[in-house]
């Protein structure tokens, strides 16, 4: 029964992507039957066991938590719950009153977003709770399908217990009573235990509604290397930084592991016959080539419209933080004009040159993209001053919003550099859908990846290299 | 070794090294299951600190290896001293032996030079084995550590296989350097250390810095888990912490004000480029 948990709970963080061994089970089992089921020591036998890589960890708890806790009270609580009717936490009535009487509402009742505001600056943990359920109970019936929109149900939750308002508030407070930065910071940590807060208690309800078959739904949606790049809520987004830089890293010390290994080059013909001369003739001493490394010179046209934005800036992370394995590289943002944002990545932090490109090279006109008139600029400003053994790669949707293609422009551009490649963030099935004429670029580049999440991205960046 | 967390949780407390009970946990599946324990997390949380102070709990021998990139086996696991062994066959010079005689008496454990891997399977006493940064060793080395770590035996070529006398606690530390193989995070048990919390931290404090005052040690303390919370090149460790609060109760300071913390923020921070972050707004950090 236990062994038949453990597997099926290591399925489904399989189902996340976290990749367990069967070794690794076998482990966890023994590990379980050292330390007994205590919650606690369960906990830590299992995540010792199975989680080898600490970004898994978070995965792990929240599915730990739905699988051994909500499940399992689930079974017990089910025949409670039909006898006493759906549980509900109400804000106690005297912790409105108190509010209306410092005079800190204004007539008509405290509304939640001053109780939020007042529980961020009192710390007030259990009110923030209490808040939360709230929000949640003003939800509608929950659909299973609704847990593919986690994020829009997290929306109307924070919107309903005035979350937006109170962060705006507190900006204003934070300002006009010059607060400290370490009492703000606790704030920060209240809100962000807030919003985690209302996640898993969504997820709870969630499994307590549908039970097991919603587990591996959360548990894919969960997977954020094969999640696709626009469908990412801000919290994965930062994961995914923080797997770049990982992934940064290890191309560039792989790199450099390779490049250690053969301590020369090819035979260098020239010196050996020459060197060959000083003992009559035979080539005892055998002469090498250095060994020179391939640096590719690459240039960066990165499409910031709409979906594509997120996807340009992880590329442009991840290019950056593995520069030196470029002898040089050139980037370019767009949506229907162009500019150079080179300059702002040197001497800055890469999240600092991200921020200064985006605020103030000059790439759009419209929200609308216009590969054509993009294209056309390029090979009139830019070309010439593009060496032509550099790569280039543009990464876009290639969604023209029914302008010109202008094709002729990017062939043009072809003949010129060594190489260009297209990758194209959308799922291969909408190329060349709607305003999609991904064909009519296709045959001018190289080669097109797709390149929807980071599992891809890994693939695609490994191959170039 | 141990029969019960609770045990070694209380040695581990007892030797000074003040831990939660899930680290003790995993501790104590390692041991039990005799597998290597990876333990991960920032510079400075005490990793290398737990397998000294294990060595110490369990009355067992430390053994060292340092790893390094280009580590090799010679460096690691063992080397003939090959000047004695020269030094042998020139006093036995005089004497006609034949090849083969000659061989058996200059390749014998005399004239093996045991490295740290080799003498933690050979001890006779309990050893805790403690590979420090792996991360910085190279590839070749990291599959070679595999062999050993999965049947603690190795092959010396003039000798034959040695296997280890009483599997040994190997401890394996890592700071994240470079990502190593699946096949090596597989074999372990993994611990994970992150900075402590505001009251064990507190907690460590009392205890590595007597005489400090509770109303001292808060400020300090708290001035630290916030520095944490900024985005910084290294951010202060344990380490610094003891540091730091050593030096506020050299100093004779009562109440931590900005003014102390500029004069001693080199003690926390040790990137001038982390320094000048903090610096303007040190007055704005400290607790309220």
């Amino acid at each position: 029964m236990l062994e038949e948990k453990i597997l099926e709970f290591s399925r489904l963080l399989r189902k996340g992507g976290v990749n367990i061994s069967v070794t690794q089970i076998i482990t966890a089992l023994e590990a379980v039957a050292l330390v007994g089921l205590a919650p606690d020591d369960f906990y830590t036998a299992l995540s010792s066991t199975l989680i080898t890589d600490q970004v898994d960890q978070h995965l792990f708890d929240k599915l730990f938590r739905l699988f051994f806790v909500t499940l399992a009270r689930d079974d017990h609580q089910k025949a409670f719950m039909a006898s006493t009717g759906k549980e509900k936490t109400n804000i106690p009535s005297n912790l409105v009153q108190n509010i209306e009487g410092k005079g800190m509402g204004r007539g008509a009742g405290a509304s939640p977003y001053m109780l939020l505001v007042k529980a961020v600056r009192e710390q007030n943990y259990s009110l923030l709770r209490q808040l939360a359920q709230m929000g949640i109970e003003s939800l509608e019936h929950l659909e299973q399908e609704a847990v593919e929109e986690m994020d829009e149900l997290m929306v109307q939750v924070k919107v309903a217990i005035g979350w937006y308002q109170a962060v705006n508030t507190l900006e204003n407070i934070r300002l006009q009573e010059k607060v400290s930065e370490a009492t703000y910071l606790r704030w920060q940590d209240c809100l962000s235990y807030l919003e985690e807060y209302i996640e898993s208690h969504l997820e709870d309800l969630f499994v307590k509604e549908y039970g097991k078959e919603i587990l591996e739904k959360i548990a894919s949606a969960a997977n954020i290397r094969e999640k696709e790049f626009y469908k990412l809520d801000h919290l994965q987004i930062l994961e995914i930084r923080k797997r770049i830089g990982k992934l940064a890293r290890r191309l560039a010390t792989k790199y450099a592991r390779r490049y250690r290994r053969s301590k020369h080059g090819k035979i260098d013909l020239r010196r050996t016959a020459k060197e060959a001369l000083v003992t009559g003739g035979s080539p005892i001493r055998l002469k090498y080539k250095k060994k020179v490394i391939s640096k590719p010179e690459l240039v960066l046209l990165c499409d910031v419209s709409g979906s594509v934005a997120m996807f340009s800036d992880f590329m442009l992370q991840l290019v950056y933080t593995i520069q030196n394995r470029f002898t040089y590289v050139r980037s370019f943002l767009f949506v229907n004009t162009i500019d150079e944002v080179t300059e702002y990545f040197k001497n800055n932090d890469i999240q600092e040159a991200l921020d200064l490109s985006f605020a103030k090279a000059r790439y759009a006109m419209s929200p609308f993209s216009d590969y054509g008139r993009v294209f056309r600029q390029f090979e009139k400003n830019y070309l010439p001053t593009i060496s032509p053994q550099c790569t280039l790669i543009i990464l876009g949707d290639a969604r023209n919003n029914y302008n010109r293609d202008e094709h002729e422009f990017l062939q043009k551009i072809q003949e010129h550099v060594r190489r260009v490649l297209w990758f194209n963030p959308q799922p291969r099935e909408d190329w060349n859908r709607g305003d999609s004429i991904m064909n009519i670029y296709a045959p001018h580049c190289r080669q097109v990846f797709e390149c929807r999440n980071l599992k891809q991205l890994e693939e695609v960046i490994e191959a170039i290299l | 070794m141990f029969d019960s967390v609770e045990e070694l949780h209380k040695k581990l407390n007892e030797c000074n090294y003040l831990t939660d009970r899930s680290v003790a946990t995993v501790v104590y599946l390692a041991i039990r299951l005799q597998k290597p324990l990876l333990v991960e997390g920032p510079a400075g949380v005490g990793k290398t600190e737990l397998a000294k102070v294990l060595a110490s709990a369990t009355n067992s021998r430390l053994i060292r290896l340092q790893c390094y990139e280009g580590l090799d086996e010679s460096k690691a696991l063992y080397e003939w001293n090959y000047q004695k062994q020269l030094l042998c066959l020139q006093v036995k010079q005089n004497q006609t032996k034949s090849w083969r005689e000659a061989k058996d008496d200059i390749f014998t454990p005399e004239f093996l030079l045991r490295r740290p891997l080799l003498e933690a399977l050979d001890s006779e006493e309990p050893v805790v084995l403690l590979i420090d940064e792996v991360d910085k060793s190279d590839e070749e080395f990291e599959s070679f550590l595999l062999e050993i770590l999965s049947d603690y035996q190795v092959t010396v070529p003039e000798m034959g296989t040695i296997k280890a006398k009483r599997i040994p606690v190997a401890v394996l530390t890592s700071n994240n350097f470079r990502d190593f193989g699946d096949a090596l995070k597989r074999r372990c048990i993994h611990l994970y250390l992150d900075y402590p919390t505001f009251e064990r931290e507190l907690e460590i404090v009392k205890l590595k810095v007597p005489g400090i005052s509770q109303a001292l040690a808060q400020q300090a303390v708290l001035f630290i888990q916030t520095i944490r919370k900024q985005s910084l090149k290294k951010a202060p460790s344990i380490a610094e912490t003891i540091d730091w609060a050593q030096a506020l109760l050299t100093l004779g300071v009562q109440q931590i004000d900005s003014e102390i913390v500029n004069s001693t923020l080199s003690i926390l921070l040790k990137y001038q480029s982390d320094i000048d972050k903090v610096l303007p707004k040190v007055s704005s950090l400290l607790p309220d």
